[in-house]
């Protein structure tokens, strides 16, 4: 299923990652006072890299290829060490690269121009973009993990920086969270490859070579405290990067701090984006490179997805803050993703799979309405807006669609999702779909009560609230045609990633 | 001793770079005293030929495995390595340091006479393979280093730490003394080589022999302290603190890198049979440094102190590269020593640039806004800063992977996991200066003076090595293992 065929010798999928990085070299040279001009850059640069990657998205053939991998792109980089420049897509990073050009693009258009120090923002979003690519792309251990590493500084300083209320608190907090997970993942990088290399002779970092042999063996714990299978230990290692990220219960702590401190077009990348990065993770490199611990650990990993589930969603209903009932909504709909990924058979990780895009649309789409309301009303207190709707129709309306995909609505592209993951989970694990079950419930009363309270509601005195400009709907308009596209055609993106899913390790063994 | 030992003899070849570097000396010397108070750059031009000229020079020695002068020096790609290393550092070094000192009132020609005097000692001591030689390269390095700390005459601080440099020094130069001895005493022998051929004939033996035991004992002792790896690292942050920072700027990578060329040589070529004996010991000294180097500096407000105990720290990192007692994990410690070099430099030559005008700047509260006063200083700050913390794609980065690796592959953990700690610490301090360069600007704050070219294209160089090596590491990790191969 393609529509088109690609000429073979461009790396295109090196231009996905060069193309943000030469347009954060053109915004580093410009002045720092022609703002209008580095903010231009900055969009005309995304708009080349989405066009790209949309290109590539369109010419992408499903089931063929080695491993399913297409677009691949295969050159030395360290030989001493097994190290390589290796990059490629399949159904696991296809949609996400999508969703990555279509979020950095508005992130940057909704970037206003009057921010302070805008040159050093938008530089810092179009690395971030560049690195948030390779994530996706790479097929090397330790480019990934070059790739995982620089994202975490532009992402620091975006919050650090230009960041609300308690900033440098909210970074740093997030900062410590992620190196630690970042070091447990690089040994556990460099476990398996020394590990492979003991059972094949051959020192390679290549995620082709490793999935091919998976490591076996047990770990025997010094002082006699029992023993721990090779896999499970590596596993966890991986995972406990990926689980911060995404992040998983109970290592959410870092979030509320800052998905809040974070200004909004940093949140819309970081929500709708960063946290998709560790449920990629998990599927990648935890369900493919060590399928016997998926299979072990699973369970427990469901369960703390289920209790993430679970808390996001009683979280959001007690918030008064709008950005902070946002994040802990994501958190929520993260627990969905997770719960999919570790039921481990095929309607699960599908389901993860589409919700990642999902979620990824629904949640920029949220956080910028609290934008827009935020901007306008001058507070983003739950308790101090009141029947907006009457003055801003429109407004309501488009925000009514965004709510109603939140939650889960049949007909809108949250369902589709949540649908398969159920079906995933009730296969592997009853109880938790039915906790799930609880959190799907308890997700339309904290979106409705959002939407109704602010807009519905009759207010003491018509409020002063400006209708959705042209430009608005112009940013929110590419959501909500994905939220009716998805919702409308349900079996697109499951039939897309299916011949990736059914080939991972964790499906076939 | 005859000079013709074992048919090696004297070989001008070999110490031909060291040479050099004596002979700039001497006519440095002399033309000091022709070369009026206002052309004093000559001298700075006449040391960058000498220099390179040495650096020329040492790269006949690369792939060479010649020893001479009765096997107390070897021409080796390792001491070629080094050479080189050294040479550049202290060319860098060189070329910044005329605007420095008229800046700060400094401008003798002395101050290039002992900057070639230290670099010959540290050359002298990465081609040293007898005790001898590492003694008289300790010594030469050192005391143009005494010197060189105290060489602000009028600051009281520097007067400070050149004494403390000095007494402190002493002390540690003892330890190496006595534990020369010692070893001679069990071994016979003050030819690495020597040593090397009873530590390998005595077997078991030679692992149980407490004289030889003691000496090499004392041995590390003696080269901890000038890799200030701790508990040996006192005099450190007095010493960076007090002398002219480019002083700082140059020790604190040259003195570090000949220390570990020495460290090589001993322990991975002449002792890899009782490596059981040493492994524990310095061990320990590597978690010692990453501990305290780690720890103090996150409370440190002055940024050459808290660039010495970072020094401290990376002094653990070099050194865990070297326990695994292999080849191969000591490229590691090669990669990592150059790459430390480059980006250490940086980052000391970023504080000269912004120190120039005055004491007060090594202050981090002076570094408030840095980035709207001094864009392109703050800029490349901030990739040294990203480096030493080890975040891609910068060479730091791969340094730290590398002896990860090593240690991976040695199945070495405890050490590994400190590290990996250690360095989630480090984040703190070291992007705390970013963060403090980001912030809003102080408006009491005005700057006076330029940056001139010579400073700022080596800055620009530095920052750029530190980021092409840090996504084409492949070359230099080349160059490393083949200087890593040691045989004798």
């Amino acid at each position: 299923m393609s529509w088109y065929t690609l000429p073979g010798q461009v790396p295109w999928l090196t231009l996905v990652l060069v193309i943000p990085l030469a347009g954060a070299l053109l915004v580093a040279l410009t002045p720092s006072i022609a703002g209008r001009v580095i903010k231009q850059l900055g969009v005309l640069t995304s708009v080349i890299t989405l066009a790209l990657v949309l290109a590539i998205v369109g010419g992408f053939q499903h089931g063929v290829g080695s491993l399913h991998l297409q677009f691949e792109e295969a050159r030395q980089w360290i030989p001493a060490l097994g190290i390589s420049y290796h990059v490629g897509i399949d159904g696991l990073s296809l949609f996400l690269l999508g969703l990555n050009a279509l979020l950095f693009l508005l992130a940057i258009v909704v970037t206003d121009p009057l921010t302070p120090r805008l040159k050093q923002f938008v530089l810092l979003l179009l690395i971030l973009e560049a690195a948030t690519a390779g994530i996706l792309l790479a097929l090397d251990l330790i480019l990934f993990y070059v790739f995982w590493e620089a994202m975490l500084v532009p992402l620091y300083f975006l919050i650090g920086v230009w960041g609300e209320g308690r900033r440098v608190y909210a970074a740093f907090k997030f900062l410590i969270y992620t190196v630690i997970g970042s070091f447990a993942m690089l040994i556990a990088i460099l476990a398996v490859a020394a590990i492979n290399f003991s059972q094949t002779q051959q020192l390679s970092f290549d995620w082709t070579v490793l999935v091919q042999h998976p490591a076996v063996g047990i770990w025997h714990l010094p002082a006699g405290l029992g023993t721990i299978g090779i896999q499970q230990l590596l596993f966890l290692g991986f995972g406990l990067a990926f689980a911060i990220k995404m992040p998983i219960f109970p290592l959410h702590t870092w979030l509320p701090a800052a998905y809040t401190s974070a200004p909004i077009p940093v949140v819309i990348v970081f929500s709708g984006l960063v946290s998709k990065l560790g449920a990629y993770g998990f599927l990648r490199f935890n369900l493919a490179l060590f399928p016997d611990a998926a299979h072990s650990l699973g369970p427990a990993l469901a369960l703390l997805a289920t209790i993430g589930i679970l808390y996001g969603a009683f979280m959001a209903l007690v918030q008064t803050d709008l950005k902070r009932l946002v994040a802990y909504a994501s958190m929520s709909h993260l627990g969905f993703i997770g719960l999919g990924i570790f039921a481990g058979n095929l309607l699960g990780i599908e389901g993860a799979l589409v919700q990642m895009v999902n979620h990824g649309v629904i949640i920029a789409a949220l956080f910028l309405v609290v934008g827009m309301i935020e901007r306008r009303a001058g507070t983003r207190d739950r308790t101090q807006l009141r029947g907006l709707g009457a003055s801003a129709p429109l407004f309501a309306a488009l925000f009514l669609v965004v709510s109603l995909a939140a939650l889960g609505l049949p007909g809108l592209n949250g369902f589709v999702g949540e649908f398969l993951i159920m079906l995933g989970a009730w296969t592997a694990f009853v109880p938790l779909a039915v906790a799930a079950g609880v959190g799907v419930v308890l997700a339309a009363w904290y979106v409705l009560r959002f939407y109704q309270g602010s807009f519905q509601e009759a207010p003491p005195q018509p409020p002063a609230f400006t209708e959705m400009r042209a430009g608005d709907v112009g940013i929110l308009a590419p959501l909500l045609a994905l939220m009716l596209v998805i919702g409308i055609s349900p079996a697109f993106f499951p039939a897309a990633v299916e011949a990736t899913v059914r080939a991972l390790p964790v499906i076939t063994r | 001793m005859t000079i013709n030992v074992n048919g090696v003899g004297i070989d001008y070849g070999v110490i031909l770079p060291e040479l050099i570097v004596v002979g700039t000396a001497i006519v440095v010397l002399f033309l000091e005293l022709v070369v009026p108070a206002d052309r004093r750059r000559w001298l700075a031009a006449v040391t960058v030929v000498g220099l390179l000229g040495a650096l020329i020079a040492s790269l006949a020695l690369w792939g060479q495995n010649r020893a001479a002068f009765g096997g107390t020096v070897v021409g080796d790609s390792l001491a070629a390595f080094f050479n080189v290393l050294l040479l550049a550092i202290s060319i860098l070094t060189v070329l910044i340091s005329p605007r420095f000192l008229q800046a700060v009132e400094l401008d003798f020609g002395e101050y290039y006479v002992l900057l070639l005097g230290a670099t010959a000692g540290m050359m002298l001591l990465a081609a040293a393979t007898s005790l001898m030689t590492i003694f008289l390269g300790i010594e030469l390095l050192s005391i143009s280093l005494y010197v060189l700390s105290g060489f602000a005459r009028t600051a009281l601080r520097s007067q400070e730490s050149a004494l403390k440099y000095l007494l402190l020094g002493g002390f540690a130069t003892g330890f190496l003394l006595y534990g020369m001895a010692l070893i001679y005493g069990a071994t016979g022998s003050t030819t690495l080589r020597g040593i090397a051929a009873f530590t390998v004939a005595g077997g078991s033996n030679a692992a149980g022999n407490v004289l030889l035991l003691l000496g090499i004992g004392f041995l590390s002792v003696g080269l901890a302290f000038k890799a200030s790896a701790a508990p040996f690292h006192m005099w450190t942050p007095d010493v960076y603190e007090g002398a002219p920072t480019i002083v700082t700027t140059f020790m604190s990578v040259a003195t570090k890198s000949a220390a570990f060329a020495a460290i090589g040589r001993i322990f991975i070529a002449t002792f890899p049979s009782i490596s059981s004996r040493w492994y524990f010991p310095l061990a320990l000294i590597a978690i010692f440094s990453l501990f305290i180097g780690n720890l103090v500096a996150v409370i440190q407000d002055n940024i050459k102190r808290m660039l010495a105990y970072s020094g401290i720290a990376h002094a653990g990192y070099i050194l865990l590269g070297v326990l695994p007692g292999t080849t191969q994990a000591f490229t590691a410690t090669l990669f990592y020593i150059a790459a430390y070099s480059v980006m250490n430099f940086g980052a000391f030559a970023v504080v000269t640039a912004v120190g120039a005008g005055g004491e007060q700047t090594a202050e981090l509260s002076y570094w408030r806004g840095l980035f709207y006063r001094r864009p392109f200083l703050a800029t490349v700050m901030t990739i040294f800063m990203l480096s030493l913390a080890g975040i891609p794609p910068t060479v730091g980065f791969f340094a730290k992977l590398f002896v990860f690796q090593a240690l991976v592959n040695a199945q070495i953990w405890a050490p590994l996991i400190v590290a990996v700690i250690m360095t989630i610490v480090s984040f703190y301090y070291y992007l705390r200066v970013i963060v403090v360069m980001l912030a809003p600007a102080d408006e009491a704050v005005v700057e006076t003076h330029g940056l001139g070219v010579s400073t700022s294209t080596v800055l620009g160089a530095a920052a750029l090595a530190t980021i092409v090596l840090g996504i084409f590491p492949a070359t230099v990790l080349d160059w490393a293992t083949h200087a890593a191969s040691l045989h004798f």
